[in-house]
């Protein structure tokens, strides 16, 4: 019985050293498009974005997740967990099970500013340095 | 002949899925000179190959390869009003005779997500079952050709995958304690005449006459604890009168009509943990499917059938690139069925795979995979594999999928 309590507390305490409690993002910024009301979210909220959890705005406006390929996959790796192989399974996964509607890709950081300045909802996480015209920076808190 | 019109079909949608290349379709809103928000089109095709030293399995003739081993999927998706979601994919496989190239509508569903924590979806919808259920024939987004075929036969999903019905889903944030994901639906599960079910019992010599839809509910929960990619899942399912009618032979030149009806609760357990580029999945998965088999050679006296397999699964994989991931698994699958054996092997099958997938492209994936198998109880099909031993055998399974 001693055992198993100091087994399931040795448990407890690698899942709660594996909480990611803040959110830095590595050479990376999160933008969205001028239409989307939020300044800021937080790292939790913006997980839950990036793994399908919330899929709409305040307001019932459709989040849509902008993709820059290899380019920012410390940054996506840092906000939810996987990086742009395992996402691009992830989403897979959800489109063609019917229950999720796949990220967009944009093939370099430029395009992918214009895609999201063009895009109703759009979010995504671009490389620090790009210069950003018609989007808005999401803080993340 | 059909069937070379088909594959050729198949090959030709295949070239223009490869042609299309890498990128999905937003259809412009100025294409239909309306405000209809834009439409969503993606889509896939996948051909596999697939040899067998010992049995033919799966498909009818792998003991010399075979082709019939294919899938293609179009979907369409759109959001016309807030929190409003509406999608169709439509769907066509062949899995040796099971499918054999019928197009159906895979899903066709209305999805209203009132928060985070509930939406409703309504209509035909794939159902959640552990890890793979709800995307059990989708080749990209998994790394083996055959998940473990104990859980996810490849060629049951008429019996698996879809349900015309509803379902609640959300998550369900706990803090610092993780959250709670859920999925719970009910609805009709239509039994299709060229599907696995079907194509099972006409394997037992039966000529089958009718099979009926399938009321069923159940719901899937996934425990997202605070670590970081480790997620435990719990699915419940019961799927109620269960009914086929049959002929079957007696004595030769004799048939008698025969009705089955029986009841089926399933349960699966998960666990799943991401670390980095390594994936760790473990599932069990049972059902106890109980019934009668009611026919005037009987008299009064319904015959008792009952089917209760258990199979379970270990699989870890590792993404190396953007371009290589390999993965393993073994499996367990007990039959324990009261169906005669013909051979003590048909009571188990056993199987350790090791699997490579290439990724040259965004839309283009290749895998080549091995199997050592030992026993014979997922065969499912005796009369392609009249002797049957507890000896060992070795499967190849490759597949090529394009998608966009």
């Amino acid at each position: 019985m001693k055992s198993k309590l100091i087994t399931l507390g040795l448990l407890g305490a690698v899942l709660w050293l594996g909480v990611n409690h803040a959110l830095a993002l590595d050479n990376a910024v999160v933008i969205a498009n001028s239409s989307v009301a939020a300044d800021s979210l937080s790292a939790s909220a913006l997980k839950d974005i990036y793994t399908g959890k919330t899929k709409y705005w305040d307001g019932g406006q459709t989040i849509v997740i902008v993709m820059l390929p290899d380019k920012t996959d410390a940054a996506l790796q840092q906000a939810c967990g996987m990086d742009s192989s395992s996402f691009k399974t992830f989403w897979q996964r959800l489109a063609f099970s019917g229950r999720g509607q796949e990220p967009k890709k944009a093939d370099d950081a430029a395009a992918l500013v214009s895609l999201v300045a063009a895009t109703k909802g759009a979010i995504a996480i671009a490389p620090a340095d790009v210069t950003l015209t018609g989007v808005k920076k999401i803080e993340i808190k | 002949m059909n069937h070379s019109i088909n594959k050729l079909a198949l090959s030709i949608t295949a070239s223009i899925l490869a042609a299309v290349g890498a990128q999905a379709y937003e259809v412009p809103l100025t294409y239909f000179g309306t405000n209809m928000p834009p439409i969503d089109f993606h889509g896939f095709a996948s051909q596999g190959f697939l040899y067998s030293g010992d049995y033919n399995y799966l498909a009818n003739d792998t003991r010399n390869g075979s082709f019939q081993f294919s899938e293609v999927g179009v979907n369409l998706s759109m959001n016309p009003f807030p929190n409003t979601r509406i999608a169709v994919q439509g769907f066509d496989f062949d899995v040796g005779n099971v499918g054999q190239y019928d197009p159906f509508l895979d899903y066709a569903l209305v999805e209203y997500t009132i928060n985070d924590e509930v939406g409703i979806r309504a209509g035909r919808i794939r159902r959640p079952g552990g890890i793979y259920n709800s995307i059990q024939d989708i080749d990209v987004a998994r790394t083996y050709v055959l998940l473990p075929q104990g859980i996810y036969d490849a060629r049951w999903r008429d019996w698996s995958a879809g349900l015309d019905g509803g379902e609640l889903f959300g998550s369900i944030p706990l803090g610092k304690a993780g959250s709670l994901s859920y999925e719970t639906y009910a609805g009709i599960v239509n039994m299709s005449d060229n599907g696995g079910v079907a194509r099972y019992i006409e394997s037992t010599g039966a000529t089958l006459e009718n099979i009926d839809s399938s009321p069923a509910f159940g719901s899937q929960l996934w425990y997202n604890t605070p670590l970081e990619g480790l997620r435990i899942g719990a699915s419940f399912a019961y799927m109620a009168n269960l009914t086929y009618d049959v002929t079957v032979p007696v004595m030769p030149g004799l048939m008698v009509p025969m009705e089955s009806v029986a009841n089926a609760p399933l349960q699966q357990y998960s666990a799943e943990y991401v670390w980095k580029n390594w994936t760790f999945q473990a599932e069990y998965y049972t059902y106890d499917l109980t019934g009668y088999n009611y026919s005037p050679a009987f008299g009064n006296h319904p015959q008792p059938m009952e089917n209760n397999p258990q199979s379970w699964y270990a699989a870890v994989s590792h993404r190396f690139n953007k371009y290589f991931e390999v993965g393993t698994y073994y499996t367990q699958c007990r039959i324990n069925s009261t169906i005669t054996k013909q051979f003590p092997s048909d009571d188990y099958q056993n199987d350790a795979a090791l699997s490579f997938r290439f990724d040259p492209t965004d839309w283009w994936t290749f895998k080549i995979e091995g199997h050592y198998i030992e026993g014979t109880g997922l065969l499912r099909d005796s009369v392609n594999n009249p002797v049957r031993s507890d000896d060992g055998w070795f499967m190849l399974a490759l597949k090529t999928t394009f998608s966009f």
